[in-house]
């Protein structure tokens, strides 16, 4: 796998307060990384400060593959239009801006445009975009002329379940050939098409790794078993050897270092008197560890 | 210069499709044609409205062409430029403000460049603005009262145009330093106190941009001493180029100002 970006210490600092500190990380090729955090965490503050608008303090933002600036494509969070552009001017505009070769801009944009779906309104005045719309056309804007890093701020936050569906897909679409960094504070978008997670708090990059690291890292180790009665875990808790806490119709049993596995659990269980109703490893959701991080000290 | 004619383009499309190029180049014609109109029919006016006194005699003065043509500048000169300044004001300031801005910093544009297209975007509406209001107080000056001598009149109008730029330097210097607010009263402040000012005290000195538009009506009057009026034009252009200069090295400054 080879490096794309390298940041190295950067850190933003307004007035007296800290708002991104001395935060490290790389992104590979063609993967897709999630910048997590609570309101306020910085995350928008790391982007301003990757696509160049923003000058840090300190540390250093380095693309080891050609210029940054000419290799980005951003979205805010609330992108602003030119209301009185149509879609397609626009994209042209954005790639030309990009050194998209006048001749091939308008065909590229067009195929841009309708890859996000706004094939039918090439030539509609973006002022009459509904918020859906402009997003896509926002994306449009940041992809038209095939950068290789594609940073977005919370691309899905202001959509409807519908409008964050479709955005989703379309963003899966490109991971293949495009790195991808976006921010969300939503953490199913994040859970569904992630390679790299960061999580940001107080300006501090506290936990980082693939999906499946931090969750290890944070999992509750348990296995949950399901009785039909109340009466019936509270008797299999208490007789059983496997050190197990009843609550409600659960039982929880604590997985440590890996045991008991799973097949010994089943074979323990299959001379069980009582009736059971399921039995699953239960794997903490990327909510349940964005609480913990949250709160973390 | 990198996307200068694509910018170029968008800022043509911007003051094209906000109908820019139609009515403040109506507002000109307008001014230009409201003072040889008024002054020619003034007598016809006072008696439709009536209130004129029995026996109430009026001393009309014998007014020249170019008193009408200097009238009409004064009119350029406070109510054209506020509408022009005000209008352009925002052109940098508002679009960081609002967040439209972002989508284009990010991208490698060259901002020596996006300035350009502003200002020549500004300059062309100035222009076009310019030209039809001289082109109506010329024409009504030249019904009612009597002819121009078209070489000066040249002159004067160019005159006009070279202190034009001069105030849409100033005007955008200030919108890409400070935001819009703050652009507007400094950059009032700078034309419209600054004519108050060369007006009361300018009698000390005979060199200044704030000069160049009552220099052009005296071009035609033949009362132009040509040295001060050399040195005035070439201050002007010099301090226009400074500040277009100050304006690209603070809009690329302010560009994380941008809304994000």
């Amino acid at each position: 796998m080879t490096i794309l970006l390298q940041v190295a210490g950067l850190t933003k600092q307004f007035a007296e307060k800290v708002v991104v500190d001395g935060i490290e990380f790389s992104l590979e090729k063609n993967t897709s990384t999630a910048l997590i955090g609570p309101n306020g965490a910085g995350k928008t503050t790391t982007l301003s400060m990757l696509t160049g608008l923003l000058k840090p303090t300190s540390g250093s933002v380095k693309m080891l593959d050609g210029h940054l600036r000419a290799n980005i494509g951003f979205l805010p969070q609330y992108p602003q239009f030119y209301p009185w552009l149509s879609a397609l001017e626009f994209t042209e505009m954005a790639a030309k801006l990009n050194g998209v070769p006048a001749k091939k801009a308008q065909a590229e944009a067009k195929k841009t445009l309708e890859f996000v779906g706004l094939g039918d309104d090439l030539n509609k005045k973006i002022s009459t975009f509904s918020g859906g719309m402009k997003q896509r056309l926002g994306i449009s804007q940041a992809i038209v002329h095939k950068p290789k890093l594609l940073l977005l701020d919370e691309p899905v936050s202001a959509l409807d379940p519908v409008g964050r569906r479709e955005v989703l897909d379309l963003l899966k679409g490109l991971q293949q050939e495009t790195t991808i960094l976006y921010s969300t504070h939503i953490l199913n978008d994040a859970e569904e098409m992630t390679d790299q997670l960061l999580f940001l708090r107080d300006g501090k990059l506290v936990e980082q790794g693939t999906l499946r690291e931090v969750r290890q890292r944070f999992e509750e180790s348990n296995y949950v078993v399901e009785f039909s009665t109340e009466k019936e875990a509270q008797l299999f808790a208490s007789q059983s050897e496997l050190i197990g806490k009843a609550k409600g119709s659960y039982v929880y049993i604590e997985i440590i270092d890996e045991q008991p596995s799973m097949q010994g659990l089943l074979q323990h269980l299959s001379s069980c008197p009582y009736e059971i109703r399921k039995v699953e490893r239960q794997t903490a959701s990327l909510e349940e560890i964005f609480m913990k991080v949250a709160r973390k000290i | 210069m990198r996307g200068f004619t694509v910018l170029l383009q968008k800022e043509f499309r911007e003051a094209w499709r906000s109908w820019k190029f139609l009515w403040i180049p109506l507002v000109f014609a307008l001014l230009g044609m409201s003072d040889p109109l008024t002054n020619y029919y003034m007598m016809d006016i006072l008696n439709a409205v009536g209130n004129v006194p029995e026996g109430f005699e009026m001393l009309m003065p014998e007014l020249m062409p170019v008193d009408l043509l200097q009238a009409s500048i004064g009119q350029f000169q406070t109510i054209g430029l506020l509408v022009l300044m005000a209008i352009f004001v925002g052109t940098i300031s508002k679009e960081r403000a609002s967040g439209m801005a972002t989508l284009l910093y990010v991208r490698p544009i060259s901002f020596g460049a996006y300035f350009m297209s502003k200002f020549i975007v500004m300059s062309t509406v100035g222009l076009v603005s310019i030209l039809a209001g001289f082109t109506a107080s010329v024409y009504y000056t030249v019904v009612l009262y009597g002819t121009f001598e078209i070489g000066t009149l040249i002159a004067s109008f160019f005159t006009y145009f070279s202190w034009l730029l001069f105030v849409i330097a100033v005007t955008l210097m200030m919108s890409a330093t400070f935001k819009t607010v703050v652009a507007t009263a400094c950059a009032f402040a700078v034309i419209f106190i600054g004519q108050i000012l060369d007006a009361l005290v300018g009698t000390f000195w005979t060199i200044s941009p704030w000069k160049l538009p009552v220099y052009g009506v005296q071009l035609m009057r033949g009362t132009m001493e040509m040295s001060d009026y050399w040195w005035s034009l070439s201050i002007t252009l010099v301090i226009t180029i400074i500040c277009m200069g100050i304006g690209i090295l603070t809009m690329k400054k302010n560009a994380s100002m941008t809304k994000i």
